[in-house]
Order: structure tokens, then sequence, then C-alpha cells
């Protein structure tokens, strides 16, 4: 059995207002890494995570995830990939006016029956286990506050619960600390670390950041106008390569 | 980084040097001279010749003389075509426009301050505005009597008169319940961001506008002159009236309301694998329950207001009763209902205000 839980070959992406955000991105991930995506904004990180799981229809190209091609599934094929993978969001994208728990819960939304999520039925294993993730990210206690009141990093937390609720044995960050301060950002990025290490969750995460892909990256790849140009250790990055992906004129900001 | 300016006329007025588009444009010009000439020679004769100058009383119309006022505007645009003075060739593009000079001043602006002008006289003709029947001495004596029973209501009929309103009330109320699931479900299929998806929903969303479209724009007193030939004249009739102009109205700011909300818990339902209903219960429904709210509110507000105008071609309320003291002449109980009726909507007004500013 192959060790690759995705394998992406040649995939393009053209929006019907005719910008080409993929141009041919090919690469495989290794079950078990967790690989950040770098590159400039509009280079083709955001979608190329939302091709994957097909929040976006991808063009052309082939995405395998666990050997499964899921370019061409529909319906509940696609549902069931899809419960398969986690995301989670620059903007985090819970659910307004709702509790911590009742977010957590909607990650089990594919394995509850249309009627009984309607009127929130959820049974005892999927409340508990949405509780003891809630505890896992840190939020004990917080499970019956509204969502949309609590801090940044706080509804970042709950977002990465909801994520695992899936059991997901991929998980995709979609910048998942633009939106924070510096101190919040290394707290986020301890529970994927944790997440990826302990719960040995895959997970693919683009990052702004240099000093954060040295520091969670097993793996970097870099995107540049939708072309893949740099593959490495992010040990490997050094001033050259940060030129060459964020221009002649970049100089690195830290963050620590 | 190209250093030529690009042409700085705007879009519209760029002559445009294609064959096909060229002619299609010089038609078009031609079709606006025509049709412009052709009003201001028919409006000219019929009113300010007919009317104002011969001072006939019953002008005569036949079809022949728009006909004849087009054919006069034919033969103007004709002549005045390839001159400045051609609003049809301005409009088009078709002669450059002296960038220096404002639009206001340009030559064939006379001709569009002539039919403004023109057009003013024949409105004051066509709705027989009349300062003397304004200040005639028996108007004056009448409204004087009108106003005189306004001012002194008769609060015998304070009764009745508070059952009708309150028949009003409720009438609206049952109105916007019944609408409200309708509204509810056509929302969503009117939601351009839910339906744009495959080419089926698009269908269904332009079906759906369509016909949101064209039922609101058939007014609740004509639907209520139907009703009350179809169920009968009274509450019931009024109440379908309504009923059938909120239904479009809601679904329309409730389709709004979805195209408005944000992308995000969609999209993070979509991801983990929700099926298509759920994704719309969780992550469409929750951002825009208050809004809805806030929208059902007003419509009653608007509903009373409409139920009251209903009554006066017979839907029932406070407004047949209205109606039926108008018809006897009776003014000091006209005057007390409409005492009744002023209370009523600033009630509904004022409360219906404040209970949507505490939901925001």
């Amino acid at each position: 059995m192959s060790t690759n839980i995705l394998e992406v070959k040649d995939l393009q992406k053209v929006y019907p207002n005719g910008t080409h955000a993929l141009r041919g991105v090919s690469f495989d991930v290794v079950k078990g890494e967790f690989l950040v995506i770098i590159g400039l904004s509009g280079s083709g990180k955001s979608t190329l995570l939302r091709c994957i799981n097909r929040l976006h229809d991808p063009s052309s190209g082939s995405v395998k995830f666990n050997e499964e091609e899921v370019t061409t599934i529909k319906g509940s094929d696609l549902r069931q990939v899809r419960s398969k993978i986690g995301m989670i969001f620059q903007h985090f994208n819970l659910i307004p006016r709702k509790t911590v728990l009742t977010n957590v819960l909607t990650g089990t939304l594919s394995k509850t029956s249309v009627t009984k999520s309607i009127f929130g039925i959820y049974s005892e294993e999927d409340r508990a286990k949405a509780l003891s993730l809630i505890e896992l990210v840190g939020l004990s206690g917080k499970e019956n506050h509204r969502a949309d009141n609590l801090s940044g990093g706080q509804q970042q937390r709950v977002a990465i619960a909801r994520a695992l609720m899936q059991n997901p044995k991929m998980l995709l960050a979609d910048e998942p600390v633009a939106s924070l301060d510096p101190a919040t950002s290394h707290s986020v990025m301890q529970y994927l670390k944790k997440v990826n290490e302990e719960l040995g969750v895959t997970i693919l995460c683009n990052l702004h950041f240099l000093s954060l892909v040295r520091q969670y990256a097993t793996r970097v790849i870099a995107l540049k106008g939708g072309e893949l140009i740099y593959e490495g250790s992010p040990k490997e990055i050094d001033e050259e390569w940060f030129r060459t992906i964020y221009g002649e004129e970049a100089v690195e900001v830290t963050i620590d | 980084m190209s250093t030529i300016k690009e042409t700085t006329l705007p879009k519209h007025l760029q002559y445009k040097e294609t064959g096909f588009k060229k002619s299609s444009n010089v038609i078009q010009a031609l079709s606006i001279d025509i049709l412009l000439w052709g009003y201001t020679s028919l409006v000219t004769y019929k009113v300010i010749y007919q009317k104002l100058i011969m001072n006939m009383r019953h002008a005569d119309f036949t079809w022949s003389q728009p006909l004849a006022a087009l054919g006069v505007g034919a033969i103007i645009s004709l002549i005045l075509f390839m001159t400045k003075f051609s609003i049809g060739r301005a409009s088009k593009g078709l002669y450059e426009i002296d960038e220096n000079e404002t639009y206001m001043k340009q030559p064939f602006m006379f001709l569009g301050y002539f039919i403004i002008i023109l057009t003013f006289v024949v409105g004051l003709q066509v709705s027989q505005v009349s300062m003397r029947e304004f200040l005639s001495e028996a108007g004056l004596t009448g409204a004087r009597r009108i106003f005189t029973a306004l001012f002194q209501p008769n609060f015998a009929i304070i009764e009745p008169a508070l059952f009708a309103a309150v028949e009003t009330i409720y009438m609206a109320f049952i109105a916007t319940a019944i609408s409200l699931p309708f509204a509810f479900l056509l929302g969503f299929f009117a939601a351009r961001n839910l339906m744009s998806n495959s080419p089926l929903t698009f269908a269904i969303y332009n079906l759906v506008r369509f016909y949101l479209n064209i039922s609101r724009s058939i007014e609740p007193l004509v639907w209520a002159i139907i009703f009350s030939v179809w169920v009968g004249i009274g509450p019931f009739a009024g109440m379908l009236a309504l009923c059938l102009h909120s239904i479009s109205s809601l679904a329309k700011l409730y389709s709004e309301q979805i195209e408005n909300i944000s992308d995000g818990p969609i999209e993070a339902m979509t991801a983990t694998g929700a099926h298509p209903i759920q994704v719309i219960w969780f992550g469409v429904v929750p951002q825009i329950v208050l809004p809805y709210l806030s929208f059902t509110i007003y419509r009653w507000d608007i509903n009373v207001r409409m139920a009251t105008i209903i009554g006066l071609v017979g839907g029932g309320g406070i407004g047949t009763m209205l109606m039926q003291y108008q018809g006897l002449a009776k003014w000091n109980e006209v005057g007390l209902l409409v005492i009744v009726i002023a209370i009523i909507v600033w009630i509904m007004d004022y409360s219906s205000s404040k209970i949507r500013a505490s939901i925001k």
C-alpha cells in the first residue's frame, strides 16, 4: 500500500472570469506530514486547498485522496470524501449565534440524518466526543457560550474541534493564523502540531510567516503565479529562495 | 507600464468604426430622433394648437394623428440628422462633442429643454390644473363644511369603529402569518447565490423571480377587487389580497438577505461533507433569522396600513366602514374613523420600529 495520502497531478484551475489560478500543480503528500504551502496572496494557495475537497471544481488534472480520484465524483460519494478531510479557515467560519457545542457538533453532519440534524438530535457518543474535543482545544466550560462572542484564537480552536469531530484523515488549513495576533498564532499552531503528532492527522496548511513555517512544517511547497516553484525542507529556504518566492524587494518579517 | 494615455472619452461616446455596429447605431439614433420629434409635433398640435389656441373643448382623436406626427417627426429628423441638433446622434456617440463644453450647453440640448417645457405645459393642461376651481366660492364653502365636521368627530360610533380596527389588525396579522412559510421557501429559490450553481436551479431561479416581479407589480387593491368578487366582500377577500402581495414582497426581501450573507459558514458546512439541506440549515438559516423577523414585523405594519386602503374596495375592516360613511356624506363619523386609523398606524409604526431596533 502506498504511503501517499494525497496525490495531486497537473492540477489546473481557470475561474469563469478568466483568472488562471493554478497552472499544472503536481505534488504528493505522505501520511502524517505537516505540509506547509507558501506563496504571495493570489499565488493560488487557497484555490489549491479548495480544489482538493472540491469546494472549487478544478478545470483539469487529478486529485487522488487515499488512491480515490476525487475530481470526478459527485453527490454522496463526494460528501463521503469531504467528511474524511477536515478544513479550517482564515475567518474561522463558525455558525454565528450558535453555541460552541452546536458548532463542534456540525462536524458530524455527514453521519447524521438530515431530519435529526435539523431538530438538533445527536447521539450521546457524539455529544461526549464533542465535549472531549472542546476540552482537547482548551475550551472546557465554554461549550454553552455563543461562538461569535469568543476571541479570534478561541474561535479558531472551536473550528479545529469541529474539524476533528469529522475523524479526519487529513486537515486542510487555509491561512489559519492570518487574522490572529502573534501570541495567539503560536497557540493555534501548537494545537495543529498536537493534532498532527498525537492524532496522526496529515495537515496541509497555507501560511504567510516563514518563521512559523520553519518551526512547524515538516515539508514545504511554494506556489508562485499558480505554479509550484519549490519543494523541500523548511530549513533549506534561504535568502535566495525567499526572494524567488516573494519577489526581489521582499524583506522577511518574523513573528515570534 | 504603458505610457500612452488611453482615450479619455467615455465608452458610450467613443466613435465606433465597425460596420455593423455603426449602422445599427445610426438606426437607433434616427429612431430616437423620430420618436422625439414625433412626440413634439403631436403634443404641440393636440394641446398647444387645439386646446390652448383654438380652445376646442372636445378635441377628437384618431389614430391617424399619431401616425401623421411620426411622419412629420421623420421628416424633421432627416433634415436635422446630420447637424448638431440631433439628440439621437449625440446619445449614441456618433459625433464628437467638445469636451470643454458642459453637456448642458450643447446645441442638441435645446431640443431637450424645449421638450421638458412642452411636457410641463401639456401636463398642466392634462391634469386640468385650475386656480379658479381651487379658490372658487362654492368649493371653499364645501371644504369648510367637511373640515368643521371632521374636527367634530362623532364619538357615538367609537365602539364599532374600534371593532372594525381590530378586524383590520387581525386581518393584516393573518395575511402576514399565512404568507410567511410560502415566502420563506420561495426566498431560497429566488436567491442567486444558492441557485446559480447548475442550469436547472438557475432556470428555477429565473422562473421564481419572474413570478415574484409579476405578482408584485399587481397592486393589492386590484387583488382585493378580484377576491371580493371571488369570495365575497369582507375581511377574507382583503386578507387574500394582502397574502398574495406579502408573499411576493417578503420572498423578494428574504432572497436579497440570503444573497447578502457571508459565504464562510456555507463553505465550512460543505467542507464537513454535509448534505445540501444541512448546509442551508446550518450555513444559511442562522445568518438570516433575525433579519427575517425584522422584515416580517415590518410587513405586518405595512399590511395594517394596506388593509385600511383595501377596506375601501370591500376588503372589510375599518376601511370598509370609512367608505360606507363617506358614501353617506356623514363627515362627523368619517372624522372619528380618520382619527382611529391615524392612531393605529402610529402605534403600529412606533412599536414595529422599536421591536426591529431591539432585535438587531
